[in-house]
């Protein structure tokens, strides 16, 4: 006879299926702000970060800080809730839905923190900056981007500006001698690349914000200057803007020159720049936060950065667009309040000179004091603290500029124009609509 | 039907248990996402009560929300037309291999692998050539140069790639279902039919089929409901992109609540997908109870 237990194993197996398909994101709540009393007399303080790879300058910075400060502390517990970036801002939204956000947390800057001070989640850092000459070891300007009517809400782990990587053999090859300094320069050198069957321009548009953030740059062109969302979102401008549609169409005739590798909208960021990496691809447009992994590959060597061209003769190659860090947040309704802020006054203080000596001190938010050539800092990375000094301002990122609904339709938008030839006015008009219907 | 008498009180001991379990994760987060449905609301600072606009919205403005409605039909129909492939598959086996069972197992196999590896391994397949995916390239080796696309970026076919690794995936999970269906009519009844003269496909016609009914519908609901909730494999495989053209209802609600911080309209979305579920399963039980009635 046949067994009705196979049946049964069967459903089980099937429920077993069935039961991971459930897409709930629900908490363990291993972060919760109750103060533990029974061990011992410790005010413990949870720290979220985002620094999850150990072997990582960033992982042993906070490592090396918070041990430190527990040594000099012995009544202060710091709990380190570590995730990947996507996972701590998905878990953030989850637990400020609740109002229980963690003693510190991770912020981005600009539109992308304001709904959580909208809300009051956060505690005002004024009295943090002030204590121990803190707020001068931050760039001018800098804590403007994390700051609310006067008041500081977070303070930035970097500050970076998104250059052009190039591979120096790989532009040998195709026999070009130096770095574009002209849009047509670029489209140039691209069709020299691909005749040499280089891949141009490493991208990874599954993460639609990359392609986003090329876009960014030619749009700060075309504009003559920064500022052009901040004048939409002001009702100066609209999308349908000329600088807007030109810009468009100058990103249409990369793609349309084949700058990006085939297949461009499903790799994802970290593929795409490993293919820059592994030198498949000539050229990665991104933050200077890549330049220590650029460095640290096999082409490390043959690395070297470039300012974004000029596009149709418009822009001033010393703007850039810029990207304020992730930031440290204190929650308002913490326990401790004040251990949480003499301990993040203590983290911030140190963590130039910590970074510093770990080789990772480019793209710092704040000041730092020491030679880095003679610390031995790569070539690469002095180019790019070079660039910096150059800067004289530019744009923030499209999602650190506009709400998240309109961003996710310029995001998608964007990403469209890899896969299919678009008229640049229907997609100013798309982004025009989404901004109409999400004010 | 025999019925125990069992007081009242030891049943509620025996179903309470997962009563309640049931209806606190279940049930209640339902009513609640009802409820945030009706608001407008980033998830993080106050919400707004705004009634049923966001269902106004969602049925009337948003092209996107019907064009992955569309696609997620589409995933349940070619789900569905599988299972009949299914029965034959379990057939077949059941007649002419001995030990059937252990191919089966082998067919089994990609259930068992997680939805994240099987959608890794299959984005290296659909790679385009140029960088080393295997589908195009075997397509080349062929002389079929023209037959290769960069399957998953490519709007007009990206969906159907996918459909298709779901349907490779989870042909052994349905395969197993009717296997286990048709190994448990008795033999004595093929027996006596054939005795009767009722061999082969006529056996099947009035024996087989009307047998595995209930089973065969079991199929179809797990088939249905599964790919309502399509969402690991999109996610993993394309992210719902190029530009939407792979969104399903379930990454739609994704994107509306997590990426555009648009939590009651995200669980607008989430409430048409359950009201969609349970109309479905209603419709699916009627006709296979009518069904059954015609055919035993």
């Amino acid at each position: 006879m046949k067994m009705p237990s196979k049946t049964v194993a069967l459903l089980l197996a099937g429920a077993l299926a069935f039961g991971l398909a459930g897409c709930g994101n629900s908490d363990s709540s291993s972060s919760g702000s109750g103060a533990s009393g029974d061990s011992g007399d410790k005010t413990k303080i949870t720290f979220q970060n985002i620094y999850p790879d150990p072997t990582t300058p960033t992982y042993k910075m906070i490592h090396q800080i918070v041990d430190q400060y527990e040594k000099e502390h012995p009544n202060i517990d710091i709990e380190l809730d570590t995730l990947n970036t996507d996972q701590q801002k998905l878990k953030l939204k989850t637990q400020a839905a609740s109002k229980e956000i963690p003693d510190i947390t991770i912020v981005n800057p600009a539109a992308q923190m304001k709904p959580y001070i909208d809300a009051g989640l956060l505690a005002p850092l004024n009295d943090v900056v002030d204590k121990g000459g803190l707020k001068d070891t931050y760039q001018e300007g800098l804590l403007d981007y994390y700051s609310k009517d006067g008041n500081v809400y977070a303070l930035p782990d970097g500050n970076n500006i998104e250059v052009g990587f190039y591979n120096k053999a790989l532009f040998a090859k195709a026999g070009i001698a130096a770095p574009p300094t002209t849009f047509d320069e670029l489209l140039a050198d691209v069709k020299k690349l691909k005749d040499a069957g280089i891949t141009p321009i490493a991208i990874g548009e599954k993460d639609s914000w990359t392609g986003s953030f090329l876009f960014m740059n030619i749009l700060l062109r075309t504009n003559g200057g920064p500022g052009f969302l901040q004048d939409v979102a002001d009702g100066k401008k609209t999308f349908n803007d000329p600088a807007f549609v030109e810009a468009v169409d100058a990103f249409q005739k990369l793609v349309q020159a084949g700058a990006f590798p085939e297949g461009a909208t499903s790799i994802d960021a970290t593929a795409g720049g490993n293919m820059f990496r592994t030198g498949q691809a000539a050229m990665f447009f991104i933050g200077t936060w890549e330049t220590g992994a650029n460095d640290g590959s096999t082409i490390g060597k043959d690395v070297s950065v470039f300012k974004f061209p000029t596009v149709n003769g418009k822009g001033n190659p010393d703007e850039f667009m810029l990207a304020p860090g992730s930031a440290f947040a204190v929650s308002a309704n913490s326990e401790h309040l004040k251990e949480t802020k003499d301990f993040l006054n203590y983290f911030a203080l140190n963590l130039p000179k910590v970074s510093f000596e770990l080789k990772n001190a480019v793209g710092l938010g704040q000041k730092v004091d020491g030679d880095f050539k003679a610390a031995g800092y790569s070539p690469l990375a002095i180019d790019v603290l070079d660039l910096f000094k150059n800067v004289k301002g530019g744009d923030l990122s499209f999602d650190n500029t506009m709400n998240p609904a309109v961003s996710q339709v310029h995001l998608s938008s964007i990403q469209s124009l890899f896969v299919q030839q678009v008229d640049p006015k229907q997609i100013a008009q798309e982004h025009q609509a989404a901004f109409e219907a999400n004010p | 039907m025999n019925v125990l008498k069992v007081p009242a009180r030891t049943i509620a001991i025996f179903v309470l248990p997962c009563l309640i379990l049931y209806i606190g994760t279940v049930f209640i987060p339902i009513l609640v996402s009802f409820y945030t449905a009706m608001l407008d609301w980033n998830g993080i600072s106050d919400a707004k009560f705004v009634g049923l606009a966001n269902f106004k919205t969602l049925l009337f403005d948003d092209p996107n929300f019907w064009m992955s409605v569309k696609r997620t039909i589409m995933y349940a129909v070619f789900s569905i037309i599988e299972i009949p492939i299914c029965l034959l598959f379990a057939i077949l086996l059941n007649r002419y291999i001995r030990k059937g069972n252990r191919l089966v197992t082998i067919y089994f196999v990609p259930v068992i692998l997680s939805n994240v590896i099987l959608g890794q391994l299959w984005k290296t397949i659909y790679n385009p050539a140029s960088m080393g995916g295997m589908l195009n390239g075997v397509l080349i080796k062929l002389g079929l140069d023209s037959w290769t696309h960069s399957w998953l970026t490519e709007p007009a076919i990206a969906m159907y790639a996918i459909y298709f690794v779901s349907l490779w995936q989870y042909f052994g999970y349905h395969l197993l279902i009717q296997f286990t269906g048709v190994q448990n009519i008795p033999d004595e009844i093929y027996e006596a039919a054939k005795i009767d003269g009722a061999d082969g496909f006529k056996a099947d016609r009035y024996i087989t089929f009307p047998m595995v009914v209930p089973i065969f519908k079991i199929s179809v609901v797990l088939a249905f409901i599964g790919s309502l909730q399509a969402f690991e494999l999109v996610m993993v495989m394309t992210g719902g992109g190029p530009a939407h053209a792979t969104d399903t209802i379930a990454t739609h609600m994704y994107n509306m609540s997590f990426l555009s911080q648009k939590y009651g309209y995200g669980s607008a979305v989430a409430t048409f997908l359950v009201i969609f579920c349970l109309v479905i399963t209603v419709v699916i039980n009627g006709v296979f109870n009518k069904i059954e009635r015609k055919v035993t």
